[in-house]
């Protein structure tokens, strides 16, 4: 079984060095590249996890409001979220654990252990 | 060997002491007959009332802390309370509590005099002059306000240190002074104390210090504290005391003796009493003139004999004479002869009778008088505080030199000419407060009131008010006195101390905000390179590589961008140095700016247009700044609008010295009261978390720079959702 993982990045670079990386652990990455692409796919795909960046460009929805709308769809409930970011200054971590993401990653993101972590996620 | 309750019931009621029984919540149980000055007219049925009914009211939560901390553990408190008595005025008792058997024994002794003497001082303590200082005791670094550089006598431009602060004081307590700081900053409480000073001037003054530490994070990180000049305070309690003295001691003398002079047989007769005082022995009736003149005051002695001459070659009756006599003690003290003669058939004076009346205490009251008029008149002229002496009509009696100055110029009221009203030369707004104040004083109330005032040369000052009522024999309100003490020194301290803590929060803030923001725009483009890096060991296809490689080199130049504009942050220290100006075509300038972001502008669909001045100005620039400083808010610009417009204008106006460039977009505006901040380094108009917008935010602060050093201006208007109007004004080459 393929895991199915959304990727939800605005920064392309970023988000094909994901898909490439997750591709390698047997997971099928769909990438959104803001939050309302993020909440079309949820709505149509069976997924495993949702990754999110925080910082999500110029005038967009940005990741903490994209959980907020997921818990809208009680995706939270049954959908590990993570968010992989670059705000990285102490505090941060737990900031985004108590607005309700499941893990944090920080970039730059330490792979082995997002892998590691993915393969304890059961699939659906 | 105890009392009988008999021999105890005697003896309380011998007592000079104020005895009383009550239950542990202020009850009365039992008393002695002193205590029925305290329980006015209702000695019948005071047992079952409060003491609490009796007392003054500000004295009563004293009350009430005193008694609830007695208890087995601690079953002895000390404290004074005042009984406000009919007639009499206050009696001020200090207190024994004694807790035992539930009940509390209580004896207690008249510190009225005392309690007078402490309202004085609590008078004259407003009179004085403060200052308000800090010391940061992070960095060292001491500040005085103003007040205490004029309580110092020291130049206000002397930058201030903690050791030159403490060279005012006298070698012998400097050391205990700076001890006090010391012991503040490890201790973390508060103290006062009260020194001698000698100021700049060599003048020796007496201050009184106050200091509070303000903690943070369990550690003093500021100091804060008040100095007042207690000089005149000071003086004043060393003449209260000696008039004490002299009040005793008169006191204890007796008023008048008679005396009855038999001329030819040169033999005087005096009262019982007055022999006593003068310590001639009691058992002779009586005594010579001689022995009479040895006890007046050797230079009092010629005149009062001229004086006794004079009246027996006169034909009056009456004989009047007055010198000084010394008691038993050695001391002189003054008196009066009132009396008559007694003549024989001859005319000649044979006898004088008379009263020779102690006069000591009438002339030492009259100096007194003298010298207190004379200390006010000095603290009203010399204090830094507004004094006015109003009669019970409200005309001004007599005020100081500040105040009269205020007055002329404030209300061109002359208040030394006429019998000015008070109310009449004070602003409207002050008038219905000052009635209030007024009428409260003349019904014997002192009232303290803070008042704010706009002084007229437009400045704000603060003022504490005073109406003091002043009594006359009778206790009748004869004048008041309303002292206005300026704190504006106080509150501006306390105002800058507060501005200060809340700047240092805000520069807390951005620091983090600066890292925060660095942090992510330096990890963003870091976990492409690295993740790519380790990407390219494994991949064998060379399309891929290719692909790969490129993707590199986009988040290396991305991080590079970042970099170098922080390093142009950096740079503009030493800008100044390698200035190069010319002579610059304006209108060709900002047009290869406008050209060099076309293709963005193009690529969000923004309408993104150029107009020239048709007069082609020239300015005096360097090149590379004035583009560095351009291009960053027309990229600015372009960043922030997502839809629209961006606009670029160059004009001259009609003006002859500068040129006018406008970069107007329709983005996402800033809020007003981020105008300023937007030109601090890394400030975005959101920021932290919530912030939409890549980049570092210091560009803007780098165009300010640049054109502030090339002698321009920028300045900015803008509305939120709406857009934003930049202008960058620059001196024209005429």
């Amino acid at each position: 079984m393929r895991m199915n993982i959304l990727y939800v990045e605005d920064n392309k670079i970023n988000a094909m060095v994901m898909d490439k990386m997750l591709s390698k652990s047997n997971s099928n990455v769909i990438i959104a590249e803001n939050g309302s692409q993020a909440l079309k796919v949820v709505k149509e795909k069976a997924l495993d996890l949702i990754l999110v960046d925080i910082n999500l460009g110029l005038n967009q929805m940005d990741g903490c409001e994209l959980l907020q709308r997921f818990r809208k769809l009680d995706i939270l409930n049954s959908i590990p979220v993570f968010a992989v970011t670059a705000y990285a200054m102490p505090g941060d971590e737990q900031r985004f654990i108590n607005l309700g993401f499941d893990k944090y990653f920080s970039k730059p993101v330490n792979f082995d252990k997002l892998l590691s972590v993915i393969s304890t996620i059961e699939i659906n | 060997m105890p009392f009988t309750l008999k021999q105890f019931g005697i003896l309380t009621e011998k007592t000079l002491l104020f005895l009383f029984i009550m239950k542990k919540d202020g009850q009365v149980v039992a008393f002695n007959n002193r205590c029925k000055v305290l329980f006015p007219n209702e000695c019948e049925r005071i047992k079952g009332k409060y003491i609490t009914d009796f007392i003054i009211d500000e004295d009563v939560p004293i009350f009430m802390k005193a008694i609830s901390k007695l208890s087995i553990d601690n079953p002895i408190i000390n404290e004074s309370f005042t009984f406000p008595l009919s007639r009499i005025g206050v009696l001020s008792l200090k207190f024994d509590f004694t807790l035992h058997n539930d009940l509390v024994y209580v004896a207690g002794i008249d510190t009225t005099e005392e309690y007078k003497e402490h309202r004085a001082l609590i008078t004259i303590s407003k009179l004085t002059k403060t200052g308000a200082w800090y010391f940061d005791v992070i960095n060292k670094e001491m500040y005085w306000t103003k007040g205490c550089y004029l309580i110092k006598e020291l130049d206000p431009d002397t930058p201030m240190t903690r050791d030159l602060g403490a060279s005012f004081y006298p070698k012998e307590s400097r050391e205990r002074v700076e001890n006090y700081l010391s012991t503040l900053i490890e201790g973390k409480k508060p103290y006062e104390y009260t020194e001698k000073i000698i100021t700049k001037k060599g003048n020796e003054k007496w201050v009184k210090v106050v200091a509070q530490p303000i903690i943070y994070r369990n550690e003093v990180v500021y100091v804060n504290g008040t100095i007042a000049d207690v000089t005149d305070r000071h003086n004043y309690i060393e003449k209260l005391k000696y008039n004490e003295e002299i009040k005793h001691l008169a006191l204890k003398g007796i008023q008048s003796g008679l005396f009855d002079y038999k001329i030819e047989e040169n033999k005087i007769f005096y009262s019982r009493d007055f022999k006593r005082m003068l310590d001639l022995p009691t058992d002779e009736d009586y005594f010579t003139e001689e022995t009479y003149r040895d006890m007046i005051h050797p230079e009092d002695l010629n005149n009062a004999l001229q004086r006794k001459e004079d009246a027996l070659k006169n034909n009056d009756q009456h004989y009047y004479n007055h010198y000084r006599l010394r008691d038993k003690n050695g001391d002189y003290k003054h008196y009066e002869v009132h009396g008559f003669r007694i003549k024989n058939e001859n005319g000649k004076t044979i006898r004088m009778i008379g009263n020779l009346i102690n006069v000591h205490q009438k002339k030492l009251n009259e100096k007194i008088i003298e010298e207190n008029k004379k200390r006010l008149q000095a603290m009203v002229n010399n204090g830094m505080d507004y004094i006015v002496l109003l009669n019970t009509k409200g005309e001004i009696l007599m005020t100081d030199k500040d105040s009269i100055k205020t007055i002329k110029r404030d209300f061109n009221v002359d208040p030394t000419e006429t019998t000015s009203l008070f109310i009449d030369v004070m602003p409207v707004n002050f008038k219905p407060s000052f009635a209030d104040n007024f009428n409260e004083a003349l019904k014997g109330n002192t009232v303290k009131k803070e008042i704010e005032r706009i002084t007229y040369d437009g400045t704000n000052q603060w003022l504490e008010t005073k109406y003091i009522p002043i009594l006359d024999d009778d206790s009748k309100v004869d004048s008041v006195l309303i002292t206005f003490h300026d704190i504006t020194e106080e509150k501006l301290a306390r105002l800058a101390i507060k501005q200060a803590h809340i700047k240092e929060q805000e520069l807390s803030d951005l620091k983090s905000n600066i890292l925060s923001n660095l942090s992510h725009e330096i990890r963003t483009p870091l976990n492409g390179i690295i993740a790519i890096s380790a990407l390219l060991q494994n991949e064998v296809d060379a399309e891929e590589r290719n692909k790969l490689t490129g993707y590199l080199q986009e988040s290396q130049d991305r991080l590079f961008e970042t970099l170098n504009t922080l390093g142009s942050f950096n740079e503009v220290e030493s800008i100044q140095k390698n200035l190069n100006y010319s002579k610059q075509d304006i209108n060709y300038v900002v047009e290869t700016s406008y050209r060099e972001y076309r293709h963005i502008a193009k690529k969000k669909k923004i309408d993104y247009t150029l107009d020239l001045d048709e007069s082609s100005p020239q300015a005096s620039i360097d090149e590379k700044f004035f583009k560095t400083a351009l291009n960053n808010i027309i990229h600015n610009a372009i960043k922030y609008t997502s839809e629209g417009s961006v606009r670029i204008k160059i004009k001259t106006k009609r003006s002859k010295k500068n040129i006018y460039i406008y970069i107007i977009d329709t983005g996402i505006g800033i809020d007003k009261s981020n105008y300023q901040k937007i030109f601090d380094p890394f400030v975005q108009e959101s920021i932290g978390l919530s912030r939409k917008y890549e980049g570092t935010g210091i560009g803007l602060s780098v165009s300010k720079r640049y054109i502030e050093i090339l002698g321009g201006k920028i300045k900015v208007k803008s509305k939120l959702g709406k857009g934003t109007e930049f202008i960058i004004i620059i001196p024209k080459c005429v």
